[in-house]
């Protein structure tokens, strides 16, 4: 009592105004109630929030053929920057498989990230390795977007379809044998459900050959013939890039007539492909000989494989080109006077690819990243006529490969002899063009032939990358580890 | 598809200038009720000092009992003068001291002594956001630290000052590079996911977004991107309060599950008009290095390590021992490039002054700041705020203005040198030749100064303003609003000139390199709310209610540029040859949320606080985006109980609990649409898009369950105070990204996570009063924390993701290690145990040892002395943990290594600590270090006891009577006791430069 009579005492004169202002403020209050209710009631708009401009409601991205067109080229563009194919930084296999078989020395500079490649002592940790596995399987990922986005479509036209889906199919194709080349049996992925996707087991090598075998007969069902001669960058896939691929996966899973027919499927037209005769132009842009290339981001970039590999001054900062891959070239190998560049400080020498030229950018962009091309198909079909007994056209193709190095007729008459002057010729040929002379030892059976002694850290169980340690804790249907990790 | 409408969206808008309206003809009204009542005719003058004892007090408040509006207040000399009547009496008024009544009795001079308040604790006002209580009433779990405290520490980031003062709060700083980021976590990690236990920040009202501003591309030299929360001045703080329990943050809703930081800005005071220079110099140093190998050990493992890998030879590119690189050669490579001395600048001044209505302060700041590498870098910040107040002349009207506004360039090398310091081989050449230019040695090693060339810069400016405005509509209710507005930018620039390589690569131009991140951030807010106070029974009933619009819009951009013509062109974007969009990308955040409080206090005995919040997030999709949050804290104040009441040594008692449910929306915006993004590559003329993410739009909050038990108890009139606290939170519905499988095509996936995390915890605060007289004061306070973090329930661990990192009833933040057995007399290798005995060791079957590496119990003891002039004031911070061995590359490769590790295995038979050396050639020593990296002998006590700070102050005797000299001298880091071996025990951030060590000196003036 005696504390409510302070109050009202020490605000004496405030009462008669607070009572004049009363029907005033009563008013006010009311307002406010009800502008408050009013909130309250709409409350649940206030939250929602437009879409963000940056990004795109998927379903929308295939009824446009320009955004779904943009869909499908984000991968290619992905492609040479990051992954198992890019060259950028020697991340890629061209480099790293280099290190790992025979064709490319390490400095043992331990951050080198070639390192642990060239000593063969990679750990299922290994961040390169686990960004193969992770990146390509989002690569994957995209392309089955593509696949099912396409499918549903209302908007675009059955040509435009069918050109996306062929596409991504052999996209699917390409990566999955990559994948299956460095880690064994890995699950082939054709669909985007995570649910699904997130427990699935390993698919065994044959039945990854015979999905990639599936899906490139698909894509080659439905792809476009290559544009004829107008069209000289050769940037998207079509008929002839799924038919080289697909006569590489036939080899790859020793079914050579199949492998034979493709090889020749590509070869055949004429018009279109043809070795380029000068050993300096292999590598542009406007090369005959390609069949697929991969445009660089912008004009005037190059290669990723050009900035890497070379180096103008010795010693080189990180890897060169392996002495035992140097000498092993014979006579006047042209390949090894125009795609192999030697650096001497004054006393010592060192090797790097010299096939791309362009370390740098230029005004117009010289050199693009050759996925594809002719001289491949001619040693695989020498290689395929070989294991049918046919050696006289297995000779012929061959000879044509090393004519144009200016050798001359290969001496081998034998099988056996052809077979290990392809296998050979190959390795002059294709040497750090995406780790085609490791996969060529692993699949003739040769690496540990090749390898022990040559390199003190091989083991046979080498053959195989670990599959990597995150993926296999968040998915244990994948267990077991591969061999000797 | 654009479900978003002008109207819709600036509703809020149109409310907020409907309330500005309101209030603005409020004071018009105000100051009709103006006319004072002049009735008594014999008024006088009545003057004197006002005293402690011993010196003047400035500021006290000096009024009529009974009349208001009479009131005025001493000058600097605690001088005072006031107009009364002869049969007034006066009512003295300071805080910190005895409100004293005195009659005047027809005196003219009176002079006045005040008696310090030895209850002032209980009685300070703690800020609790949307309401203040009185520190004894309070019923939920605050902890405060004030200016006083802030600034004796010669810091720059916020969070650098709570560091060992608060229990619950632990703060670990992530580089000692200048504007890098700070670690917070109130009362352990509440989510699985360890980036999204940031609490919530409230600058004056206004909530402060701590995402951060940087770019990973960008900011390289940073741990973590930029943080935004350097922009926060500590020199311009009164006070930051934690708010950690329920009670205290369940009125924050969704934002409250990791507490929330409430930071207020210093306000003017009425008075004298005063300026307060302060300026203050330091230099800051690396207080630990590691033990590493000189030239000599380094050899002899090198030609050991070729001898074990059985090469008869050095390799041509075996710079370190084939005879390149002179071998008598020896460079402490920490020493030369982290050993450099950090100065730092500071000028601070501030005017402050007003009359009993109106009050305002002007404060402007300059601080600069070099790092310990070698070159010429140099952070700078400068700062000023502006606060007004004003209210009517009948107290009924109030208005508060804040505007902060920060300005920071920081210019630093791209990359941190850490790395190759301890891993250069010591006898690496010199960094410059006899010409004085760098010396690459022939191409036979990176020289790291060359990377140093690769310059990072950051410039970020920072505006918060805030307001308050309140009216007073009937005794004991108040209409008030905030409203606040933020705007920051931040422009980032990282280059990578061609310069910083080998000259003989033939680099030229056109390989530089530009990277750009702008990122703005812009929020407005507006909180109306009503409060209502009344006696009610024997009680107080205080009620408040109140609405939150918040919109918040990031816009970014981060673009790269490469190929220049020129070098000196690398700035600009425009002359690159190359232009990339990264990023560009505009975020939009908005927030809504409804809340009361209401709280009965009877007699100052019982105390029932009721919260509650009802939140609505656009992080959310439709059907997800509300949810309700409440709390109830209750307090028995069972000193103020008659038996306890005149007690001589049993001053105060309270008992408190307090139960209620927060939240957390921290996993980034628009993660519910399915969408594509444009990833900004050109593919044969065209831009690619590219999907997002994995598409799950039904997740929601993540709910956090607090439950707290809390004993406050003094005695002898408070010189001892003890606070004991028992917490329990969980934090369910984990909004935990789920990592995926990489076949998936992504990492991640958006989901609530059926899982528990449980932080339990003691809390213990002691502040005592060890001595006190008018010429020495000694006080100590004390804070220790035990806590305890553990996954309680995850349904199908075993299965998910998540196998191989958490375990049912262990700490998220374990480890599972191999388990180390020792090196292998007859191999040299490093051995395991073979848990599942199949004769190999395997990831995960036999990587199951468990370590917690999250702090046993950690806090501080602070001390003040004063002595006259003299004030000392020094804190002991200590930790008790574990923390894993700087890890390194295996020994006898091209890299130095720990001295320790000359102790290693060199032929069959040995027992070495150390495995056998190897060139990188013998893949089972790699193996074998790998797995060592991932043991249980890898894991070292980082325990410490750290002098955190200190800082002793002399106030000059000066015979000017209107100013005040003080000379301070201040520490950070000075002293640390760790038996941990590589570097700082504080710190885990692998190769980032470790905290500084800084002493200061400075003068600041009063006039």
């Amino acid at each position: 009592m005696k504390k409510r009579h302070k109050i009202s005492n020490s605000n004496w004169k405030a009462i008669p105004k607070t009572r004049h202002t009363t029907p005033e403020t009563i008013l006010k209050t009311l307002l406010l109630i009800v502008v408050i209710t009013f909130q309250f009631q709409s409350c649940d708009s206030f939250v929602d929030v437009e879409l963000p401009q940056s990004q795109l409601i998927s379903t929308t991205v295939f009824e446009d053929y320009a955004t779904a067109n943009a869909a499908m080229t984000d991968i290619y563009a992905t492609i040479p920057n990051k992954g198992i194919y890019t060259g950028a930084l020697g991340l890629g296999i061209s480099n790293q498989l280099g290190n790992y078989a025979d064709e490319i020395t390490s400095t043992q500079n331990p951050n080198n990230p070639s390192l642990n490649f060239y000593n063969n002592s990679l750990l299922p940790s290994n961040t390169t390795v686990t960004g193969f596995w992770n990146i390509t399987y989002n690569q994957i990922y995209a392309v089955n977007a593509v696949i099912e986005g396409v499918a549903t479509s209302q908007n675009l036209t059955m040509e435009q379809k069918e050109q996306l889906t062929g596409e991504a199919l052999f996209i699917r194709a390409l990566l999955h044998f990559h994948l299956v080349n460095i880690f064994g049996d890995v699950p082939y992925i054709t669909q985007t459900d995570y649910k699904k996707n997130s427990t699935v087991s390993r698919t065994p090598i044959g039945e990854i050959y015979q999905n990639c075998i599936v899906d490139l007969q698909n894509a080659i069902a439905v792809l476009p013939d290559p544009a004829p001669t107008s069209d000289m960058e050769r940037v998207r896939p079509n008929k002839a890039v799924a038919q080289a691929l697909l006569a590489r996966v036939y080899l790859y899973n020793k079914s050579y007539p199949q492998a034979a027919n493709m090889a020749s499927a590509v070869l055949n037209r004429e018009a279109l492909y043809a070795l380029e005769q000068n050993m300096t132009k292999v590598f542009l842009i406007g090369s005959k000989e390609t069949i697929w290339q991969l445009q660089s981001g912008s004009a005037g970039l190059n290669t990723t494989e050009g900035a890497f590999f070379t180096f103008i001054s010795g010693p080189p900062p990180l890897i060169s080109l392996s002495e035992n891959l140097v000498n092993s070239f014979t006579g006047n190998d042209l390949r090894k006077s125009n795609w192999i560049r030697a650096i001497y400080n004054g006393t010592t020498t060192w090797y790097h690819a010299y096939k791309y030229k362009e370390s740098k950018s230029t005004s117009v962009s010289k050199e693009y990243t050759i996925v594809f091309r002719l001289a491949e198909q001619y040693l695989i079909r020498a290689e395929a006529r070989a294991e049918q007994g046919d050696f006289i056209g297995a000779r012929e193709d061959l000879n044509k490969i090393r004519h144009r190095a200016g050798l001359s007729d290969t001496t081998a008459s034998s099988q056996q002899e052809i077979l290990n002057a392809i296998l050979e010729e190959r390795r002059w040929e294709l040497f750090t063009e995406r780790g085609q002379r490791f996969f060529d030892l692993k699949r003739s059976g040769k690496l540990d032939s090749t390898l022990t002694g040559l390199k003190p850290g091989w083991n046979t169980t080498d053959s195989l990358f670990p599959i990597p340690q995150t993926e296999l804790n968040t998915n244990p249907n994948l267990l077991p580890q591969n061999p000797g990790y | 598809m654009n479900n978003f409408s002008f109207y819709k969206g600036s509703k809020a808008l149109y409310y907020l200038i409907f309330f500005g309206c309101f209030l603005s003809f409020t004071p018009v009204l105000a100051k009709s009720a103006l006319r004072q009542l002049q009735s008594n005719p014999q008024q006088n003058v009545v003057s004197g000092i006002i005293t402690d004892g011993t010196n003047p007090l400035p500021g006290v408040t000096i009024a009529i009992k009974s009349k208001a509006n009479s009131g005025t207040i001493s000058d600097y000399n605690g001088q005072y003068g006031i107009i009364a009547n002869e049969l007034d009496t006066l009512v003295v008024s300071f805080i910190g001291f005895k409100t004293a009544l005195i009659p005047i009795k027809g005196r003219q001079t009176i002079s006045i002594v005040l008696e310090y308040d030895t209850m002032v604790l209980q009685e300070v006002r703690v800020n609790a956001g949307y309401y203040t209580v009185k520190e004894s009433e309070r019923t939920g779990s605050i902890s405060r630290i004030t200016s006083k405290d802030i600034e004796t520490q010669p810091v720059t980031n916020v969070l650098a000052t709570l560091q060992g003062r608060m229990a619950g709060v632990s703060v670990t700083q992530t580089t000692g590079v200048p504007g890098g980021g700070f670690d917070i976590k109130i009362r352990g990690q509440n989510s699985i996911r360890s980036d999204t236990n940031a609490p919530l920040y409230i600058i004056d009202g206004v909530p402060y977004a701590s995402d951060a501003i940087g770019a990973s591309r960008t900011a390289t030299t940073f741990p973590t991107p930029t943080s935004p929360l350097n922009s926060i001045n500590p020199d311009m703080i009164e006070s930051i309060e934690i708010l950690k329990d329920a009670d205290a943050t369940a009125i924050y809703g969704s934002r409250g599950a990791n507490g929330v930081v409430l930071i207020t800005t210093k306000k003017g005071k009425a008075g004298k008009t005063t300026f307060t220079v302060t300026a203050s110099t330091g230099a800051g140093n690396v207080p630990r290095f590691l033990k590493l190998m000189d030239t000599g050990q380094y050899l002899a493992m090198r030609k050991q390590a070729f001898i074990n890998d059985g090469l008869s030879q050095y390799g041509p590119l075996d710079y370190d021992i084939n005879g390149t690189w002179d071998q008598n050669r020896y460079t402490d490579w920490q020493k030369e490039l982290l050993g450099g001395t950090a100065q730092l600048t500071d000028f601070q001044g501030t005017i402050s002054g007003g009359s009993e209505t109106t009050q305002f302060l002007v404060s402007a700041s300059y601080h600069t700041e070099t790092t310990v590498f070698p070159g010429e870098f140099l952070y700078k910040k400068g700062g000023s705020q502006i606060n007004l107040n004003h209210r009517s002349e009948d107290k009924k009207f109030r208005i508060t203005f804040s505007v902060g506004y920060t300005s920071q360039n920081n210019q630093l090398p791209s990359y941190d040198p850490s790395y190759e310091a301890r891993s250069l081989p010591p006898n690496a050449p010199a960094l410059y030749d006899a010409n004085g230019n760098l010396n690459w040695e022939n191409s036979t090693w990176i020289n790291p100064l060359g990377k140093l060339g690769s310059k990072f810069e950051t410039k970020t400016n920072d505006l918060i303003a805030n307001s308050v405005l309140s009216y007073e509509l009937l005794p004991g209710l108040l209409l008030k609003s905030s409203l606040g507005y933020t705007d920051l930018s931040t422009h980032e620039t990282r280059i990578i000139p061609s310069t910083t390589g080998d000259p003989a690569l033939g680099n030229d131009s056109s390989i530089s390199a530009l990277f750009l991140n702008n990122t703005d951030r812009s929020s407005w807010i507006v909180e109306p709310q009503i409060n209502w106070k009344k006696e009610l029974g024997l009680g107080k009933m205080e009620i408040l209610f109140g609405a939150t619009f918040q919109n918040q819009i990031t816009k970014r951009i981060e673009q790269s540029g490469s190929g220049f013509s020129s070098n000196s062109l690398i700035y600009n974007l425009a002359a690159a040859k190359t232009i990339r969009v990264v990023r560009d990308e505009e975020i939009q955040y908005k927030y809504q949320a409804f809340f009361g409080r209401l709280n009965y206090n009877w007699q100052q005995r019982y105390i029932v606080n009721l919260t509650a919040r009802h939140d609505g997030s656009s992080r959310f999709g439709p059907g997800n985006q509300f949810a309700n949050f409440g709390a109830i804290g209750l307090a028995w104040l069972f000193s103020n109980e008659n038996f306890l009441k005149s007690n001589s040594w049993f001053s105060f008692g309270k008992l408190r609990g307090s139960y209620g449910t927060t939240g957390s929306d921290q996993i980034g915006d628009y993660q519910f649409l399915n969408t594509y993004t444009t990833s900004g590559v050109v593919y044969n003329g065209v831009i690619g898009l590219k999907p997002s993410r994995l598409y799950n739009a039904n997740f929601g909050w993540e709910t956090n369950k607090k439950l707290e038990m809390a004993l406050e108890l003094g005695f002898l009139k408070d010189r001892i105070f003890t606070t004991v606290a028992w917490y329990q939170n969980q934090s369910s519905n984990q909004l935990a990204g789920v990592p995926l499988p990489g076949t998936t095509g992504f990492t991640l996936l958006q989901s609530n996570l059926d899982a528990t995390v449980q932080n339990t915890g003691i809390e213990l605060s002691v502040g005592t009063t060890n001595f006190k007289s008018d010429a020495f004061n000694w006080t100590t306070s004390i804070n220790l924390t035990f806590a305890k973090n553990k996954l309680l329930r995850f349904p199908g661990l075993e299965s998910s993701p998540y196998s191989q990192q958490y375990r049912i009833g262990e700490p998220l933040n374990i480890v599972l290690l191999y388990k180390y057995k020792g090196v292998n007399p007859q191999t040299g290798i490093y051995e395991f145990e073979d848990v599942n005995n199949d004769s190999r060791i395997s990831a995960p079957e036999d990587k199951q040892t468990l370590v917690d590496l999250n702090p046993q119990y950690y806090g501080g003891i602070q001390n003040q002395l004063s002595y006259k002039r003299w004030t000392l004031d020094f804190l002991f911070q200590f930790v008790k943990q574990k923390s894993h061995n700087y890890p390194m590359d295996p020994a006898g490769m091209m890299s130095n290594e720990q001295e320790r590790k000359i102790n290693s295995w060199q032929q069959p038979g040995d027992s070495g600590t150390y495995q056998i050396y190897t060139t990188g050639y013998n893949s089972d020593a790699i193996t074998g270090e790998s797995f060592y990296a991932q043991s249980d002998a890898d894991i070292a006590d980082a325990s410490f006891i750290r002098l955190k700070n200190i800082a002793l102050s002399y106030d000059v005797p000066l015979n000017l009577k209107q100013s005040q000299c003080k000379i301070m001298l201040q520490g950070q880091n000075l002293l640390t006791f760790t038996r941990y071996k590589d570097g700082d025990p504080e710190y885990t951030s692998g190769s980032f430069l470790a905290p500084l060590k800084v002493i200061s000196a400075g003068v600041q003036l009063t006039f």
